[in-house]
């Protein structure tokens, strides 16, 4: 699907008229690399813990492998992707008197510098919220079926993969104190995305693949 | 305690971090943890990277090699874990409901800092266990363990006193070595099969 989305060089505007989409090159996926490890990351740990029992017996062996790419995407979630692909950043920070602030930071749309386009702010946010509920599921799995020495390690998925997804949201709302808000706003921009008059000017493969998911 | 400051769009770049700079942040770390002296690095600068390479570290060497698959080292991996998770997060919990002044992480990241003496401990036991075994064996092995019991919580004092109030210091304290003891006597009575 990436590869279909890179390949692609047809002359289409995602959002539908914004100038700034047209100063730039017009290709779907600007970040192609930090976006394919935002995925990857996210999708191998799903997989391997789910088929973990087909590659190895060895129980530290899975734990271990599913560990540490749940922390490489932890890591290059918070520290990369989320500042090249959506321009926002989260981080914690001690002053001098000791005291701990929590800081999040959202990039100004600026005409100098190219932002990410809809598709991967689309993979980015969609993957950000589907992993932790995958992994909430994962845990009543391992609850119900009393599994119960595979908790710990969904646990640690769950918390590593929510850190992130609360992280950003803050980011997102800014100043906006209302949740409600800022979910209405995402699914109308993000997810269902409303067609707009302009949209039937250019119709193109591209139109017809974001309407498909 | 923690609030939330927000400079949307005042940063106009938020660029991405470099992974040079966060593994040299834990090097630093460590190496404060073996040459413990009054410093605030730990503190300011706190990251959870070097605790869970620990933690796993630990739980992977304290795994007993069993013919049996059923018990494939699962249930003492998870428990290892769990141990050293859980009970950093109850000292935490102790030592902010005493009063101290300092944040959650940061007292997690200390906490999982100075496990790493007993870490080091687990390495020389499991090489000394190669050797015949014995009572001069548990000897050496138990010296070497209280050592680093001992390091360890010199280190993890170091760090965390401070943020006491002078009345409750044992208090604090008191947990701290509890749970560097269960670790230690973990790593002691540790024979693999």
């Amino acid at each position: 699907m990436k590869q279909a989305l890179v390949d692609d060089t047809e002359d289409v505007s995602l959002d539908f008229g914004s100038e700034e989409e047209l100063a730039f090159p017009k290709a779907k996926i600007r970040h192609p690399l930090a976006t394919f490890f935002h995925l990857f990351f996210r999708v191998s740990a799903t997989v391997t813990y789910v088929c973990c029992d087909w590659f190895s017996r060895s129980f530290g062996g899975c734990f271990v492998t599913v560990l540490l790419l749940l922390s490489c995407d932890f890591w290059s979630v918070k520290n990369v992707t989320g500042s090249l692909l959506v321009g926002l950043r989260w981080r914690n920070q001690i002053d001098e008197d000791g005291k701990s602030h929590w800081i999040f930071e959202a990039r100004k749309v600026s005409p100098h510098r190219p932002t990410a386009t809809e598709a991967e702010v689309r993979i980015f946010w969609l993957s950000l919220i589907i992993c932790p509920v995958i992994w909430i599921v994962f845990f009543f799995g391992t609850l119900f079926s009393l599994k119960l020495k595979w908790l710990a390690l969904v646990t640690a998925g769950i918390s590593l993969q929510a850190a992130n997804l609360y992280g950003y949201v803050l980011c997102k709302m800014g100043g906006e104190r209302d949740i409600s808000k800022v979910t209405a706003g995402f699914l109308s921009h993000t997810v269902l995305p409303t067609a707009s008059p302009r949209d039937f000017q250019k119709p193109g493969p591209a139109g017809l693949e974001m309407h498909k998911h | 305690m923690a609030k939330a400051v927000e400079s949307s769009g005042e940063l106009g770049t938020t660029s991405p971090r470099p992974l040079m700079r966060d593994l040299k942040a834990v090097g630093k770390k460590f190496m404060h943890v073996l040459y413990p002296r009054k410093s605030n690095t730990l503190l300011r600068d706190w990251d959870l990277w070097g605790p869970l390479i620990l933690c796993v570290t630990l739980a992977l060497m304290l795994q007993r090699s069993s013919v049996d698959s059923e018990q494939d080292g699962g249930p003492q991996f998870a428990e290892v874990f769990v141990i050293i998770w859980f009970g950093a997060v109850t000292i935490t919990v102790n030592s902010k409901l005493l009063g101290g002044n300092i944040s959650f992480f940061q007292s997690l990241c200390v906490l999982g800092y100075c496990i790493l003496p007993l870490t080091v401990a687990m390495l020389v036991c499991r090489l000394v266990l190669l050797a015949e075994q014995g009572p001069i064996n548990f000897m050496v092995r138990l010296f070497v363990v209280i050592v680093m019991f001992a390091w360890s919580i010199v280190a993890s004092t170091a760090f965390l006193a401070d943020s006491q109030p002078p009345n409750r210091k044992a208090l604090a304290i008191y947990p701290v070595f509890l749970f560097y003891f269960v670790i230690s006597w973990m790593i002691l009575t540790f024979t693999p099969q």
